[in-house]
């Protein structure tokens, strides 16, 4: 990528540590780590959708669940081995999002959010329906682990170095992405389409692209999922993982690229600190206890926040710059 | 049961539920054409509706009592959830009074798991369990207190729409919030006004319907989302929502009768994507290109 110095120092520094954090922490970091990194590059294409080319779709959490049902179902029923399904999946949910996408992207504001919040409730029951196939509300059960020829990924290290490397990945495509001619397209159609149309634009076929690339990133992560869980079942692709991912992208902030990335870490720790402060108390702690606490957090942080985390650091770092008379770069 | 009684109890059934997402989508559009909001705890409110009946008849209040009871809660919880969070918002866009509104959702679904559990809850039916028998099906006086319901629920809004002061600064409202505000209405308290009416709306639809679906944490979000595409297939209008609510009630009916019962919530959502997709065909291929 041509980036400045900067941000290959720090890109360096991520890595870094990324690298070396689990020969200094023990396997309860690790774990937690491997959400953020499964979860934020979740985020980061949902972010990207929403924040940067206004495309409100809110079925971010059905790729993720599909490509992860397909790839596990696969993987159960001894049809293709874990690799070759999470390819498999990709194409598949490419080819659904594609056929999806085309019709729904017409529509914009509410009624996009509205359809795609409809597909997500859709996609939810039926896969609780379809019991021979996806085992219905119970789960899927007995996914092998992910393996590549004899190299079988056991602990929780190696599902953190994949889906870091995964993440990262997904990372320094958006911002290749958003550095390219695609990526001024989507900037001008989200700012204004009539603009961008006049410019020549093709509108309707970038907003095809991105939503089929994020929909495969996805899939992709769901995938990686699945293995690392072993387990799937309906209640990971419905509501409370939405709410998840909207904290995730408000805390964060959606205007930059990293923001939800920042907001995942955020968030995956702080589930954590509630419930190891609350759990003694509040016994039931289910998604949608966690969901109550994200629900309140969004609020707040869109009414005194709206820009999140990265939209606070970067008024900072704007302040600072201005104060101590710094150039800009 | 022959084939002909069996088409009765759905269409029973059907109407039933139909006239619920009715009242729903009345309130969606009460609050949707007044302050561009699409309120997602819509739904939340018509399952507090129930619970908080459940939890006041817990504490030893009778009926009456306790249905009162929730309906004010209710309708205070609306309005302050107005106040709090709706109204403070600095940069307010489509995309973020969503977030807030799907975010408060999640809070009262939260709030009232943590208080009440995950167990579905009841009251009883109103005017006893006596069976009704309409030729070969069966139906209980609960259903006729629904019908009733949608009958006053819209006789009482068309007559304070039309007739009243108050209500034809309400839709003139809906028709241009600027103009409206020019004219000297003032617009922010009639959104503090419906909120609280599509909150009470909302709890006494959770309330009659209790007895027959029972209610739990998260039957909210479902009835609400029907009472949407009811709202959105009727193009925000009263009749329209209405025609849009009992033919999604009897398709509903219907589906969950002679295809899957499992599936019928899924229905409704396809018939909502369905006609999204039909509708921007439609402007598309009419007069000119319109952008909405």
């Amino acid at each position: 990528m041509s980036g400045t110095s900067r941000e290959k120092f720090l890109w360096l520094i991520l890595i870094t540590v990324i690298v070396v954090l689990p020969f200094v922490t023990g396997s309860y970091v690790v774990g937690v780590m491997s959400f953020v990194a499964i979860f934020g590059g979740l985020a980061l294409g949902m972010g990207l959708l929403l924040e940067q080319a206004g495309m409100f779709s809110l079925a971010h959490p059905t790729w993720f669940g599909l490509g992860g049902y397909v790839s596990g179902i696969l993987a159960v029923r001894g049809i293709a081995p874990p690799w070759l399904g999470t390819i498999f999946s990709a194409v598949f949910v490419g080819i659904i999002s594609y056929v999806i996408g085309a019709p729904l992207l017409r529509l914009k504001g509410y009624y996009l959010a509205c359809a795609t919040f409809g597909l997500l409730l859709i996609v939810e029951i039926t896969m609780g329906q379809l019991g021979t196939l996806t085992g219905g509300n119970e789960g899927l059960m007995g996914i092998p682990p992910f393996s590549i020829g004899a190299l079988v990924l056991e602990t929780d290290v190696h599902y953190y170095y994949l889906s870091w490397v995964l993440c990262l990945g997904c990372l320094w495509l958006l911002y290749n992405l958003m550095d390219s001619r695609m990526g001024r397209a989507i900037k001008s159609f989200s700012d204004s389409e009539v603009a961008a149309k006049s410019m020549g634009i093709n509108v309707p076929w970038y907003k095809l692209k991105v939503f089929i690339l994020t929909a495969v990133m996805a899939s992709m992560i769901g995938s990686v999922y699945t293995f690392y869980l072993r387990f799937m079942e309906p209640s990971v692709l419905g509501f409370p993982l939405l709410v998840e991912l909207v904290t995730m992208i408000i805390i964060g902030g959606g205007k930059t690229l990293y923001g939800p990335l920042l907001g995942a870490f955020v968030v995956m720790w702080l589930r954590e600190l509630i419930h190891l402060s609350l759990g003694g108390f509040l016994p039931r702690m289910s998604a949608q206890v966690d969901a109550l606490f994200f629900g309140v957090i969004i609020i707040v942080i869109l009414i005194f926040m709206p820009g999140g985390l990265s939209g606070w650091t970067d008024r900072l770092l704007y302040l600072g710059r201005r104060t101590f008379g710094k150039a800009g770069e | 049961m022959t084939l002909f009684s069996q088409i009765v109890q759905y269409t029973i059934s059907g109407i039933t539920s139909g006239s619920i997402y009715a009242v729903i989508g009345i309130c969606w559009s009460l609050v949707y054409l007044i302050t561009k909001v699409l309120n997602f705890t819509t739904g939340e409110f018509v399952m507090l509706g129930g619970m908080l009946t459940w939890g006041f008849r817990g504490t030893g209040l009778g009926l009456v009592p306790s249905v009162l009871f929730a309906i004010t809660c209710t309708i205070l919880i609306s309005m302050i959830f107005e106040r709090i969070a709706i109204r403070p918002v600095r940069f307010p866009s489509e995309m973020t009074y969503m977030m807030i509104t799907i975010a408060a959702a999640s809070v009262i679904k939260g709030v009232v798991l943590l208080g009440w559990g995950s167990e579905t809850r009841t009251i009883p039916d109103f005017f006893g369990t006596e069976v009704i028998h309409v030729f070969g099906a069966t139906m209980t006086s609960q259903i006729l207190c629904v019908l009733g319901l949608l009958v006053i629920v819209t006789l009482g809004l068309s007559l304070f729409l039309n007739r009243t002061l108050f209500g034809k600064a309400l839709r003139a409202s809906a028709i241009n919030v600027t103009g409206a505000s020019l004219m000297g209405i003032d617009i922010s308290r009639f959104r503090f006004f419906c909120f609280g009416l599509a909150g009470g709306l909302g709890a006494i639809t959770g309330i009659v319907i209790t007895p027959i679906t029972f209610t739990g944490y998260e039957v909210g979000m479902l009835t609400g989302l029907k009472g949407l595409v009811a709202a959105i297939v009727g193009g925000w209008t009263m009749t329209g929502t209405m025609v849009a609510a009992l033919i999604l009630g009897l398709l509903e009916g219907f589906g969950a009768g002679f295809i899957s019962a499992g599936l019928k919530d899924v229905f409704a959502l396809l018939v909502m994507i369905l006609f999204l997709i039909v509708r921007t065909l439609d402007l598309t291929l009419g007069k000119g290109r319109v952008t909405r």
